[in-house]
């Protein structure tokens, strides 16, 4: 996204046959197939790995974290503490930061939150705030919040992938193109959303605004009220939080089975534009690791 | 108390009813014609199958200097210009029962010969009993199924809350006189900001608080859709009611 220029980063996985590798490697990121290389040589490390997989990576490289490392995880549900828990073998003050983003970011519309560790200053967190806002919308929250967020925008996408089909079936049905539908479907939640970060108004007012009496829109909202719409997608967020929660609750008792680590693969990659960049002093890794054990 | 009571005759034809507008201090009849020659406005309130008897009674009487307000439920314009003098101006009312309390919500229509002096007359008596407004004939069903029976819902709501907060352990009386303390309090809210029912609703709703919470009840049981279908029923009856 034009913050960082691609050379000073270094993504490093054991496997190179996955794709994400080749897509990192044609942006003209360095390219390394060792964890310790990539740490040696960056200053802001990203893990970007599965929950399960943390405490192992944590392992391998905490004897080469120093002082002016900043660990930045988006692993969902894995807590700042258990993080500075497991470095501080390694190090006295681990400089932490707990992020959560979306999918999106592939696109630079990305939502993304970040929680500052016990020894990340106030520059690490902005640092990592304008690193992620190139791809994006990025603040600060209290680390407590973050499973509501991952309720809200680490699953949203999904949410709005499940609404954009049924919308295509809808159109479809009604007698569209498929592709079309989509690409309308799609416009209308992008205008839609657009329209609100935008806008002063609420979002009823604006719901409002589109409903002529006795119209069409109307008729259709009144269809979702009685589906009860509002109270599903309450839910969603609820149960998807609440999902999160337990799984750092399962994480926190090291309840990670092997074959879970067997199956693990690269999770989330933060793509940025190789095109010209302000120069940075900082350089960005992103881990990833696959155990080759059993 | 923009017209004097003395200046105000009611007719009915037994006592039953006359006894209230007696004790207003209204002069009080049995008879119908005698309201027509000795008034210039003149309100029709009588339940729907009476009123054209009524009408065929008056007609004779009706001129051109009068104004005939129907406040009968389901009896169109064209209804009662039929029933009356070609040249009679008539306007139809609905209003609801919080009228009786100075709160009420009124909406009414014009007929053919009814013009702006004579709309603005009715408005202006009839806003000292609450919110009065012309409209168009078309919307006095929905003006029904929204305020007229709207009315009903919200006793049913005020009972529904204090019902929930006996079940908590609080004494029915002082429940159900908070219940409608807090209707009373958002509604005025609501009609002294001008803001959107969503922002105000928002406003209350700390994050992870107790009012989003309910909310969520709320939604699940869909009442927004279940109190759409309401509206929508009593409109509709009132729409087929005035066609019998």
């Amino acid at each position: 996204a034009g913050v960082l220029a691609a050379h000073k980063i270094t993504a490093s996985s054991p496997d190179t046959d996955l794709p994400t590798v080749s897509g990192l490697r044609k942006m003209g990121v360095n390219f390394t197939v060792s964890n310790k290389d990539t740490v040696k040589s960056s200053d802001v490390l990203f893990l970007a790995v599965k929950p399960p997989i943390i405490p192992f990576i944590l392992e391998e490289v905490g004897p080469d974290i120093e002082a002016r490392h900043i660990v930045v995880s988006c692993a969902a549900g894995v807590t700042i503490s258990s993080i500075e828990k497991k470095l501080s073998a390694f190090c006295p003050t681990p400089k932490v930061i707990r992020c959560m983003t979306n999918t999106p970011v592939i696109v630079r519309e990305g939502a993304t939150v970040y929680a500052t560790g016990t020894h990340a200053d106030v520059e690490d967190g902005k640092l990592l705030e304008q690193l992620m806002a190139s791809v994006g919308f990025c603040t600060e929250v209290e680390e407590d919040l973050i499973d509501a967020v991952t309720g809200l925008s680490g699953s949203g996408p999904a949410y709005a992938f499940t609404a954009l089909d049924a919308l295509a079936d809808g159109g479809v049905k009604m007698g569209l193109p498929r592709r079309l539908a989509v690409r309308l479907g799609a416009q209308a939640l992008l205008g839609a959303a657009k329209m609100l970060l935008e806008s002063e108004q609420h979002p009823g007012q604006l719901k409002d605004n589109v409903c002529s009496p006795g119209g069409a829109t109307i008729h259709a909202l009144h269809f979702l009220e009685s589906g009860g719409f509002r109270s599903l997608l309450i839910n969603a967020v609820e149960a998807s939080c609440i999902r999160t929660r337990e799984l750092q609750h399962l994480a926190d008792q090291e309840k990670i089975s092997p074959a879970a680590i067997k199956k693990t693969l690269l999770d989330k990659v933060k793509l940025e534009s190789p095109s010209l960049s302000v120069a940075s002093a900082s350089k960005v890794s992103l881990f990833t690791h696959k155990s080759k054990k059993n | 108390g923009k017209v004097p009571a003395s200046n105000i005759l009611a007719s009915a034809p037994s006592d039953k009813n006359l006894d209230a507008w007696r004790e207003l201090g209204c002069r009080t009849t049995h008879c119908n014609l005698e309201v027509v020659h000795r008034s210039t406005l003149v309100f029709l309130a009588t339940k729907p199958h009476i009123l054209p008897g009524v009408l065929e009674e008056i007609r004779p009487a009706v001129g051109p200097h009068h104004i005939v307000v129907s406040l009968v439920a389901g009896v169109t314009i064209q209804t009662l210009q039929r029933l009356l003098p070609p040249w009679t101006k008539v306007l139809r009312i609905m209003p609801n029962l919080p009228c009786v309390v100075q709160a009420g919500a009124m909406v009414f229509s014009r007929g053919s010969n009814a013009g702006d002096e004579e709309a603005a007359l009715l408005k202006s008596l009839l806003s000292s009993c609450g919110l009065c407004e012309e409209v168009p004939e078309s919307y006095i069903d929905i003006h029904t199924g929204l305020s007229g029976s709207g009315v009903a819902y919200v006793y049913l709501f005020a009972e529904a809350l204090a019902e929930g907060a006996v079940k908590m352990g609080m004494p029915g009386a002082l429940a159900s006189r908070i219940a409608a303390q807090t209707l009373l309090g958002a509604a005025k809210m609501l009609l002294e900001t001008g803001e959107h029912p969503a922002k105000l609703r928002g406003d209350v709703c700390t994050p992870g608080g107790t009012t989003i919470y309910a909310l969520h009840q709320l939604e699940k049981g869909a009442l927004r859709a279940t109190v759409m279908d309401a509206v929508e029923a009593a409109t509709n009856r009132a729409c087929d009611m005035a066609k019998d």
